[in-house]
């Protein structure tokens, strides 16, 4: 048997979203099981199953450092600033 | 300890591969656990009610009701699975063989079709009273998105209950003793199904499992199901029910919990026929299990 994870996929608009998963011994079978699990009441137009033994994780402390680049930014605060100061000279 | 719950109290939220203490895996794991196995068994019941079920669209209701029942308790057992505590197979066989909870509810028999129209009105509106105080905060995240598709659907499960209750309340004075009958019998039931008020220490309150006290989800239900059924001309089975006019509200009279502790033992009015059945289905449907195996065992086509 394999697990697989289910997403959905709403309408034209937003993306695959995670379901939730599914136990099913190969493909064929995991799509009947995901649409009667899941996707009983039109929840979705599209479906995709990912085998959990297949899915690339990244962890926490690989991805999260990428929270700490203030360089990848720019809140615009120094434009803002400047053109304050524009305003208040040409005054 | 400390920083876990002070992570979960900031609004954290829990995920499979995510390092907890043993004590909140355990306890989310239980309450998961007892959910699946109330869900599976409810889908059993209602499995027994679809050729008895009077008229095509609601006998189709029960079917799809039933196929939602027993699809929550598959994703259910899924989501319980995945934290490592106990196999699926092994769940269910701790099910089958009494070793583990259900709901108080599915340990008494539905008689008659008031009954059905009792257990789909007052214990599915109890359930998803329940469920929804769950939802509200639930810091274990797949139980939390798995609850949602759950709650849309004893959405329609209520509304069905509600159609169902409206055509008996509406029809003839047999009918409708006979679901005066199903009230006096479900009643107490249905609401035992909130528990005991909640002990001060409660760790699925203090671990954001829980949002609110057992005996305010009670009441909340009390509030809706006095004034509803007895708009329809049907009496509530509680002589000590008042209602307090100062403060507008219903108040329960004394409840008497030994038929919850009976069931919580597996000694309820129907708990050996019940876990009978599952165990009969169980093993009835060995021939699935073993042709989805045999699959499993094949080369890959592709
Ligand atoms: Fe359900
Ligand atoms: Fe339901």
């Amino acid at each position: 048997m394999r697990t697989y994870e289910v997403f959905l996929k709403p309408d034209g608009r937003d993306e695959f979203r995670h379901a939730g998963s599914i136990e099913a011994p190969n493909d064929e079978v995991a799509l009947v099981m995901a649409r009667e699990n899941y996707a009983r009441r039109a929840e979705g137009s599209r479906l995709w199953l990912v085998d959990r033994a297949r899915i690339v994780v990244g962890d926490e402390d690989f991805v999260a450092p990428n929270a700490d680049k203030p360089h990848r930014h720019n809140d615009g605060a120094r434009v803002a600033e400047r053109r304050r100061r524009l305003r208040e000279d040409g005054k | 300890m400390e920083a876990f719950e002070g992570f979960l109290d900031d609004g954290g939220i829990v995920e499979p591969d995510d390092a907890m203490p043993d004590a909140y895996r355990e306890a989310v794991f239980r309450f998961i656990e007892m959910h699946a196995n109330s869900e599976l068994m409810g889908g059993l019941t209602e499995r027994d009610w679809i050729p008895r079920t009077p008229g095509l669209r609601h006998k189709m209701a029960t079917l799809a009701k039933t196929q939602d029942e027993i699809g929550h308790g598959h994703l259910l057992y899924m989501v319980a699975a995945d934290l490592g505590v106990k196999t699926r197979t092994g769940m269910l066989e701790d099910l089958f063989a009494g070793r583990s909870r259900f709901h108080n509810v599915f340990h008494y028999r539905a008689k008659t079709w008031g009954d059905q129209v009792a257990i789909a009105f007052l214990v599915d509106a109890a359930a998803l009273v329940s469920q929804q105080a769950v939802f509200k905060v639930c810091s274990y995240g797949p139980y939390r998105r798995i609850l949602k598709r759950i709650i849309a659907e004893e959405g329609f499960h209520m509304r069905f209950g509600e159609e169902r209750m409206l055509r008996i309340a509406e029809g003839t004075d047999v009918q409708r003793s006979m679901f005066q009958r199903s009230i006096n019998d479900w009643w107490w039931p249905a609401l035992q199904l909130f528990g005991p008020d909640s002990r001060p220490d409660d760790v699925l309150l203090r671990w954001h499992i829980k949002s609110e006290r057992n005996e305010v989800l009670r009441d909340r239900w009390v509030q809706k199901f006095v004034p509803l059924l007895q708009g329809y001309g049907f009496a509530i089975p509680d002589p000590g029910l008042a209602f307090d006019e100062e403060e507008g509200h219903w108040v329960s009279g004394p409840i008497d919990w030994e038929p919850l502790e009976k069931t919580v033992q597996q000694a309820g009015p129907d708990s050996a026929r019940r876990i009978g059945e599952a165990a009969a289905n169980w093993a009835d449907s060995q021939w699935v299990r073993d042709a989805l195996d045999r699959v499993a065992a094949l080369p890959d086509v592709a």
